[in-house]
């Protein structure tokens, strides 16, 4: 349907192929920001969440004995509790009256609220919140099939902890690294509630342009095509992350 | 040694605190008294906990909702068992294709989903209708039924069924007394999840449910964006995820729910 058109004022399609659609995101620039605006967003959710998940990961298959099984169900926890309701708590969390401005308020840290919601910053919180499971799970996994004793022995060696890391650790998880960054990035560039919420309104995703357009605007064709461009770069992403597995066996 | 080990404890718990704060946040704020939450809080109460169960809509969202993740996930088992047993057991020589089609939805956002299937339910007149959104649903939770319940089968021996079979079962009462008690954690574990993620559904819901069958967090949805955040909705929001915590506890107790995914 992304090759069809409508034209403006009229609810009804007109079924000749057009490319028309597809230029208009081209060419507006409302569109190409918001594109930009949405890869910078997911790239970011991407890094902090392995960034997070990391330690976290290593933690829970290293040190968390018999804690293991707890600690994996409160990382579940985001993941079925469905985009709402934590979003819901997020909002209290960090609004204007919310828990962490009342707190540093009440001890006199700070005057004027931190504005946490309705921009980039909120949305970010969101994003990482809601899809951090998607990096710990593969993480925890791909850890778990090091053999325990890889460390003992690279720092028998003589190897420092960093070192530890930097050639063993993180190459031998790459695998679950690299399939949490591409789920990650792929939840978080389509997600449209936590940026809706989030950002207010205020912060246009590609994911809440195309909701806009299929919902409010009543423009189906033009929504497909974005669509259509969000499925583009959801196989780029997929054919890369496919690509950097084998890159990661190999090497 | 020791200051490294509290460090990476220090660390582990800040990740964790992050994950569950939004929800213990939200949980804490349901008992605020106040029509808007602040924090610190004035006054503490179950107010809104007596409104959300006095209030009728809200009820009937939550009944709604209910309703149709029930359904869905006993639709989405029954189709997903039939599909993993033709792919793990069948002697399907499309095999390969079958499973892409079956599991690829997975991997594709919702949002695309909502924007395809509302096309196709108005095209088909299918807008708006009760069946129509129990078949979204159902859709939406199928591919990881199939994908949960293809990793328990293939973890069932096909011979003990055969074994059944010569002993005279016949093949349903075979299946039905060796493979599927057997399968059981798995679909309890595929039913659980197809039910959250049908119960919890904005997205597909918001596109294609008219306004007849409100679901639970399509009318919180719109709630906050028309008007904010709504305390009747903090209260009712905080028994399902408590609701939740338990399910999750349960399920991660009994059939190790965090390995199956």
């Amino acid at each position: 349907m992304s090759i069809w058109s409508q034209p403006t004022g009229s609810l009804i399609v007109d079924p000749t192929p057009t490319i028309k659609n597809y230029a208009r995101i081209a060419g507006d620039g409302y569109y190409i920001r918001g594109l930009l605006r949405t890869l910078w967003l997911s790239l970011a959710t991407t890094a902090l969440a392995a960034l997070l998940a990391l330690p976290l990961s290593w933690w829970i298959v290293r040190r968390a004995g018999r804690f293991r099984g707890l600690i994996l169900t409160l990382v579940l926890i985001p993941m079925v509790c469905g985009a709402l309701l934590p979003t819901l708590g997020l909002m209290n969390l960090l609004g204007p009256l919310g828990v962490i401005n009342g707190t540093l308020k009440s001890l006199g840290l700070i005057d004027r609220s931190w504005k946490l919601l309705g921009n980039q910053t909120g949305i970010l919180i969101g994003l990482v919140h809601a899809f951090l499971p998607l990096m710990v799970l593969p993480l925890v996994s791909a850890l778990d099939r090091l053999p325990r004793d890889v460390e003992g022995a690279a720092m028998s060696l003589g190897a420092k902890r960093l070192q530890v890391w930097r050639r063993i650790i993180l190459p031998l998880s790459a695998p679950g690294l690299i399939a949490g960054s591409a789920l990650v990035f792929c939840a978080a560039l389509t997600s449209f509630v936590t940026p809706l919420l989030l950002g207010q309104g205020k912060v246009a995703t590609f994911a809440t342009m195309a909701y806009q357009q299929a919902s409010l605007v009543l423009d189906w064709p033009f929504a497909s095509a974005l669509a259509m461009v969000m499925l583009a770069i959801l196989a780029l992403i997929g054919t890369a992350a496919w690509g950097a597995q084998k890159w990661a066996a190999e090497t | 040694m020791r200051l490294k080990t509290v460090l990476w404890a220090a660390i582990t718990f800040a990740v964790l605190a992050y994950l569950i704060a939004p929800i213990a946040v939200l949980i804490y704020s349901a008992f605020d008294d106040g029509k808007f939450f602040r924090f610190p809080p004035r006054e503490l109460s179950l107010r809104w906990f007596r409104e959300a169960l006095a209030s009728p809509e809200y009820r009937s969202a939550v009944l709604n909702s209910t309703i149709l993740a029930t359904i869905a996930s006993v639709l989405s088992v029954a189709f997903g068992l039939m599909a993993a047993l033709g792919l793990t057991r069948g002697p399907l020589r499309s095999r390969p294709i079958v499973e892409i089609l079956l599991l690829a939805p997975l991997t594709l956002p919702l949002v695309v989903w909502a924007i395809a299937l509302m096309q196709i339910y108005a095209r088909l007149g299918l807008s708006g209708s009760v069946g129509g959104l129990i078949l979204a649903h159902t859709i939406i939770t199928l591919p990881l039924s199939v994908r949960i319940l293809m990793a328990t089968l293939s973890n069932i021996d096909p011979n003990l069924e055969d074994a059944a079979r010569s002993l005279g079962a016949r093949p349903l009462r075979a299946f039905a007394r060796t493979t599927l008690p057997l399968a059981m954690p798995g679909v309890l574990t595929s039913a659980a999840f197809c039910f959250l993620i049908s119960f919890n559904d904005v997205v597909v819901t918001t596109f294609i449910a008219g306004a007849s069958w409100m679901t639970f967090p399509v009318r919180m949805y719109s709630q906050l964006r028309g008007q904010g955040v709504d305390p009747i909705t903090l209260a009712i929001g905080a028994m399902i995820v408590a609701l939740i915590l338990v399910i999750v506890a349960l399920g991660e107790a009994r059939f190790k729910w965090s390995r199956r995914l």
